[in-house]
């Protein structure tokens, strides 16, 4: 029984079996990214690569590297070549490859053979049923590459005949149309077929069995992990890249360059003039800016930190300190938990049925502030929560021990632990909330492009009176804008309201710039700090 | 590990061996400083062996580095077959270390860098190509602390030899009709029985493992280790954690198995090695190999100061 | 702390009474000054807070009385006012949660009423909005169905998941199980900075680059497609999965992988048979993080969409886009006003309470798995 798959401690060094599966792998690596690259335009199909236009190319890689899998297979299970296969392919592989050729056998036998229903019903699971049993029934080393081996070359003679050829397109013949043409579909279904013949021949190199399993998985794996760093990455370049030309415009720097400001009854010029984020729209500025976005995201986070911060610490203490583990602290955790998930939507909605009627009837910062405030407070309450919960039991026996009322404990022993914890939670649910967009959107738009005089001043804007309230402040009772705001009203704003802005499209890309720095460096900070704190806690 | 501790022991040892006199001879005794415990240095011939029959493991010369910490220091020593070796020693000496030098469980703390050799039957273990699956399907391992998967316990016996091919009980073999079911219960109940654990457990075989005691829980994982056939036997002070019943138990099971396997053995606990082991090395804080044989000379008649005072509860 | 009232009425009693004894000790041991302060607070927050409901211009009057007795009560008896405060902080949390419930379905219900439909005569309130299939609030017959949001927002549910979910559960294998300790260290925390990329921008890329792309590609008349707003949404959520996900996986001991190992297994083995189902409830609990998400999500499907509330023809064709739940609100709350603004406000409780369902559930799971893996560690 145990004797039966007895290998080597030690392998031999690499046979060229090995270096022609490895080369297969190497060789599906070159055709996906190939195959990418005509996916996203960098090259067309029909352009010459090395002198052969690319479907011929695409189409001649993949019969080469099916028969190479297909033959690998074929002399592993003759004996040709020394591997350890199991008895079978195993049933997810089967099941995989049963599906892909049902796929494909319904495809043909509907639209290249324009069988009807009954046809492609019959084509398909006879095609798949055949894929299955070829990978469920022979040995592991026939079962995992004859199907993909043979799926590769199938599409290869497929482009090489030109039977989806360069002008080949395929109407859906949906009421609302739709099709599918050469450019994407002879691209996209070799990257597939690349996948699967690049997994089989990383079998093929593990020599199949467990270890080949293991290559197989590890090949996909790492291709996954790879394409998600490098499509984030991507995304946050592109962005950088477009935004920086209208974020930069006008830029200037030497003494006496900025505009003029008065503080504390100083008047003297910046050393710096940035008018996109010093201006904002103007029919006469060189540069149109987003400063009223600036600060009415500034104003917003400030707001909502000062409301959500101080319920939501104090009621994780409540509930960690205070309150006896069960039935309540259950609830409040469902609370905390069920609102942290809740939809920014949702929120917005909420604030336009219970603050805005409340607050003036109008959209106003402070509506915002609220909203934003109460998507805040969940995160608060769950991080102080976490931090408190967090710091060791006998801090506090020992503070008992002393005779300290529990008020003193929390004060000067469990807050001042918890601390790290609490700021990165805090810093963390800002850079969410100041990119929110559909809260504010409900509850304090203002118009599309402010100009610099509509730059919200809430110190300045308090006015008393003798009346009720007492107190007002139109600053805070006006609708203004926000930086996420102002991108999302850019996308949709129609020509006319965004005539005043020349180079609209700079102008949009250089405010997501500006928001993704803000938003990003909000977390930035905010995960910095977090494994700052815990490097610390783990080295003490 | 206090430094006074440390002072204390060391004028001990020192006075102690002025008083034994014959245990180090002054002339040709180098009085020097080598590690915390005494002034004494290790001497190749007492690390020496002989014994009957093939060795199963030979190491030589093993360097362990963790970071800049040189956690093991040349150590040399080769293990017969069929046997049971017992590594003792204070904690933090390198034993553990050692052990798992020998299926390279080493290689999954990223820190640790290895230097010299390791020979499984006259193969090395440390070049390139070595198939660490296949390696450890021939060294075994039980550790400190059971850790049973959360599955079965028929399931965790099971585990190793359906992961390695050798049995399949998978749904499509179910369909092919070539499902090793009647193996895998056969292989159940042999392996249970090996490790002492059937009677106690043949009406629960499909009851989560975690369920277990944790006497039962560490001889559930000596039956999943010995359910795969390895060669070797290593195990990580498979007591430490246990009631001096499953002690006990574990140590029958112990010296029942050399008859069949090679098993290497880490404890602190020495009078369990002397009761079980056939012969025994002993490392010292430092991460070196001191002494090394026959278990009844080791404890009888140690050639170092250093390891009779550790026998002896001098320190430790 | 297990008072749960018994069925019988004895137990109720019992609990009556005891909470009652509990008060009465608590008047008796504080202070008579330190009562009337905290009392003389929690009256006039309450006072304040009722004003605030009623949109009065007095409601400073009451707050303004608070913050002098909670003033008051810092200085002079700082334990209980603590106290007090703090269990006030928690009520107004959960007071938050029970208010956003009120006032959404509040504003819902004249819809929800409006509606309503007679099945063998008897009245089912909302049945209209989801048994017809046009969203037609201004030119007669006038019809809210929900029908084709909800559709649209299944088509991107499910589009997303099937990109966030397998792509995020093996990245996060990648992360905790594979990658070298130096990627690693790098790699984690910029996926959790990239976690925070507002939704607005994702929109804006795909509004800009990814829609005009589409629509050449798939020669589709006019531009948004479901397909391509589930995959932003997917990519969206993806660091959110990877990052709980990894979490997961990283709490399952390592005693169990090395015990794994050290039968001979490979890595994959042990990924697929011990880490991966030890750590399930912890990765499927971030999976539906990532589903909450996607239901979630406003901005890129408002900017991607076309705004125009219908059914695609056939139902299945993700190439076009029409509306979610949640671009209809935020497409149309602006010129919406009675029963269609509370369409839209039906529109916000299917959400909020489809998401809360997935939140509690995920809570539920996550709890199991403690419970099961504690013997374990």
């Amino acid at each position: 029984m145990a004797s039966a798959t007895d290998t080597a401690l030690v392998s031999e060094d690499t046979s060229e079996t090995e270096a022609v599966a490895a080369g297969a792998v190497g060789l599906a690596a070159v055709l996906f990214a190939l195959s990418l690259a005509s996916v996203f335009e960098l090259v067309t199909i029909t352009d010459p690569v090395a002198g052969v236009p690319m479907v011929a190319l695409l189409g001649g890689l993949l019969v080469v590297l099916g028969f190479a899998v297909v033959t690998f297979g074929v002399g592993s299970r003759l004996g040709y070549v020394a591997t350890d296969p199991r008895p079978t392919a195993g049933l997810v592989a089967s099941t995989a490859f049963g599906l892909v050729w049902f796929v494909v056998g319904g495809l043909v036998a509907s639209q290249s053979l324009g069988f009807g229903t009954a046809g492609w019903v019959i084509g398909a699971l006879v095609t798949g049923g055949a894929a299955f049993a070829v990978s469920a029934f022979p040995r592991e080393d026939i079962g995992s590459t004859l199907p993909a081996g043979g799926l590769a070359l199938f599409a290869g003679i497929v482009f090489l005949t030109g039977v989806i050829g360069p002008s080949w397109v395929w109407n859906l013949g949906w009421e609302q149309q739709a099709s599918f043409n050469a450019e994407f579909t002879i691209p996209v279904l070799t990257a597939f077929c690349s996948l699967l013949v690049g997994w089989a021949a990383a079998k093929a190199y593990g020599g199949f069995g467990a270890r080949g399993r293991h290559v197989g998985a590890y090949v996909l794996v790492y291709l996954n992990a790879i394409s998600i760093i490098a499509l984030l990455f991507l995304l946050v370049a592109f962005t950088v890249l477009k935004g920086l030309p209208g974020l930069f415009n006008g830029f200037a720097f030497g003494a006496g360059a900025g505009p003029e400001v008065t503080l504390v009854g100083l008047t003297f010029s910046l050393p710096v003039s940035w008018p996109f984020v010093m201006n904002g729209v103007a029919l006469l500025n060189d540069v149109n800016g987003v400063l009223p976005a600036i600060a009415g995201t500034i104003w917003l986070v400030i707001g909502a930190v000062l409301f959500a911060v101080p319920l939501g610490v104090g009621a994780a203490v409540f509930i960690t300190e205070y309150a006896d583990r069960g039935r309540f602290t259950q609830v409040v955790e469902i609370a905390t938990n069920g609102l942290w998930s809740t939809p920014s939507i949702v929120f917005g909605l909420f604030g336009l049925a219970f603050l805005v009627p409340r607050l003036g009837n109008q959209k106003s910062l402070l509506a915002g502030m609220l909203t934003l405030g109460f998507m805040l407070l969940p995160l608060v309450v769950i991080t102080s929560r976490e931090s408190m919960l967090a710091v060791p039991d006998e801090y506090r026996d020992a503070s008992a021990a002393l005779g300290v009322t529990k008020w003193q404990t929390i004060r000067s022993i469990v807050l001042p632990a918890s601390l790290p914890g609490i700021v990165t939670g805090i810093i963390l649910g800002v850079g969410r909330i100041a990119g929110e967009t559909a809260p504010i959107l409900l509850t304090m738009s203002g118009s599309v492009a402010p100009p610099g005089s509509q730059t919200v001043d809430v110190l300045g804007g308090f006015q008393f009176q003798s009346a009720p309230p007492f107190v007002t402040n139109p600053e805070l009772m006006q609708a203004t804008s926000a930086l996420p705001y102002q991108l999302y009203s850019l996308i949709t704003a129609g020509v006319g309201q965004s005539s005043n802005i020349g180079a609209i499209d700079e102008f949009r890309w250089a405010t997501a710039l500006i928001l993704l720095v803000v938003v990003l460096g909000f977390y930035a900070v905010g995960i910095a700090t977090r494994y700052y704190f815990r490097s610390k806690l783990q080295h003490d | 590990m206090s430094e006074t501790r440390q002072t204390t022991d060391d004028a001990q040892a020192t006075t102690d061996s002025e008083l034994a006199g014959g245990a180090s001879p002054g002339t040709d005794q180098p009085l020097e400083v080598t590690s915390g415990e005494t002034r004494e240095r290790t001497r190749e011939e007492w690390v020496e062996h002989e014994f009957e029959g093939e060795a199963k493991l030979s190491v030589s010369d093993l360097d362990v580095y963790y970071g800049d910490d040189h956690a093991l220091k040349g150590v040399s020593m080769e293990i017969p077959e069929n046997s049971v070796t017992a590594l003792i020693g204070p904690s933090g000496c390198g034993k553990s270390t050692f052990l798992r030098c020998l299926n390279r469980m080493n290689d999954r703390i990223k820190a640790a860098s290895i230097d010299g050799s390791v020979q499984l039957e006259g193969e090395e273990i440390y070049q390139d190509g070595v198939n660490l699956v296949e390696l450890r399907k021939r060294v075994g391992m039980v550790f400190q602390s059971p850790n049973p998967f959360p599955k079965s316990i028929a399931d965790n016996i099971s585990y190793g030899p359906r992961k390695h091919g050798d049995l399949d009980t998978g749904l499509l073999a179910n369909l092919l009709g070539r499902s090793d079911d009647d193996a895998v219960d056969e292989l159940v109940e042999r392996s249970l029985r090996q490790a002492a654990l059937w009677d106690e457990v043949q009406d629960r075989l499909d009851d989560n493992a975690l369920g277990l005691s944790g006497g039962q829980q560490q001889r559930l994982c000596i039956a999943r280790a010995l359910a795969t056939d390895p060669e070797v036997l290593l195990m990580d002070e498979p007591a430490s954690a246990l009631d001096p019943i499953a002690t006990s138990k574990i140590e029958d099971l112990v010296h029942d198995l050399a008859e069949e396997y090679t098993v290497v053995i880490v404890t602190h606990n020495m009078q369990q090695a002397a009761r079980i082991s056939d012969q025994t090395a002993v490392f010292l804080t430092g991460g070196e190999l001191v002494e090394y044989g026959d278990t009844d000379q080791v404890f009888e008649d140690p050639q170092s100061q250093r390891v009779e005072d550790y026998i002896s509860g001098k320190f430790g | 702390m297990n008072v749960l009232p018994d069925s019988d009425g004895a137990g109720l009693r019992a609990a009556a009474r005891r909470g009652l004894r509990r008060s009465r000790d608590f008047v008796d041991e504080t202070p008579p000054d330190a009562l009337v302060t905290v009392t003389v607070a929690a009256v006039s927050l309450l006072a304040a807070f009722a004003g605030f409901l009623a949109v009065s211009s007095l409601t400073a009057v009451p707050f303004a009385v608070f913050l002098v007795a909670t003033g008051y009560g810092w200085l002079r008896h700082q334990e209980l006012t603590a106290r007090v405060l703090t269990l006030t902080t928690t009520v107004s949390t959960i007071l938050v949660l029970g208010l956003i419930l009120v006032f959404i379905f509040a504003e819902a219900w004249p819809t929800v009423q409006y509606a309503t439909v007679n099945v063998f005569g008897i009245p089912i309130p909302g049945l209209r909005l989801f048994i017809e299939t046009r969203w037609s609030p201004v030119t007669p017959p006038i019809q809210y169905s929900l029908v084709p949001m909800i559709h649209g927002t299944v088509l991107v549910t499910i589009i997303a998941t099937a990109v966030a979910a397998p792509l995020g559960v093996a990245a996060a294998l990648f992360l905790s199980e594979i990658a070298p300790r130096t990627v690693r260290e790098v790699v984690k925390p910029g996926v959790e900075i990239l976690a925070g990329i507002p939704s607005i921008v994702y929109g804006f890329i795909g509004f800009t680059i990814l829609s005009p792309w589409a629509a050449d590609q798939f020669d589709i008349v006019g531009q948004g497609t479901y397909l391509f707003v589930g995959i932003v949404v997917g990519l969206m959520a993806l660091p959110t999965v990877v990052s709980v996900a990894e979490d997961a996986l990283n709490s399952v001991p390592e005693s169990m992988k090395s015990g794994s190992l050290a039968l001979g297994t490979t890595d994959w083995q042990t990924m697929t048979s011990i880490t991966l189902p030890a750590a399930f409830s912890g990765v499927s609990a971030a999976v539906l993080l990532g589903v909450g998400r996607a239901i979630g999500e406003t901005m890129a499907a408002t900017v991607m969409l076309r705004g125009s509330p219908g059914l695609t023809k056939p139902l299945y064709n993700v190439f076009y886009g029409n509306d979610t739940l949640t671009s209809l609100i935020a497409a149309n709350y602006g010129d919406a006003d009675g029963l269609q603004l509370s369409a839209l406000f039906v529109a916000g409780v299917i959400l909020f309470v489809t998401v809360l369902f997935l939140s509690i559930g995920s809570q539920y799971i996550e709890a199991r798995m403690r419970r099961k893996l504690g013997g374990a560690e």
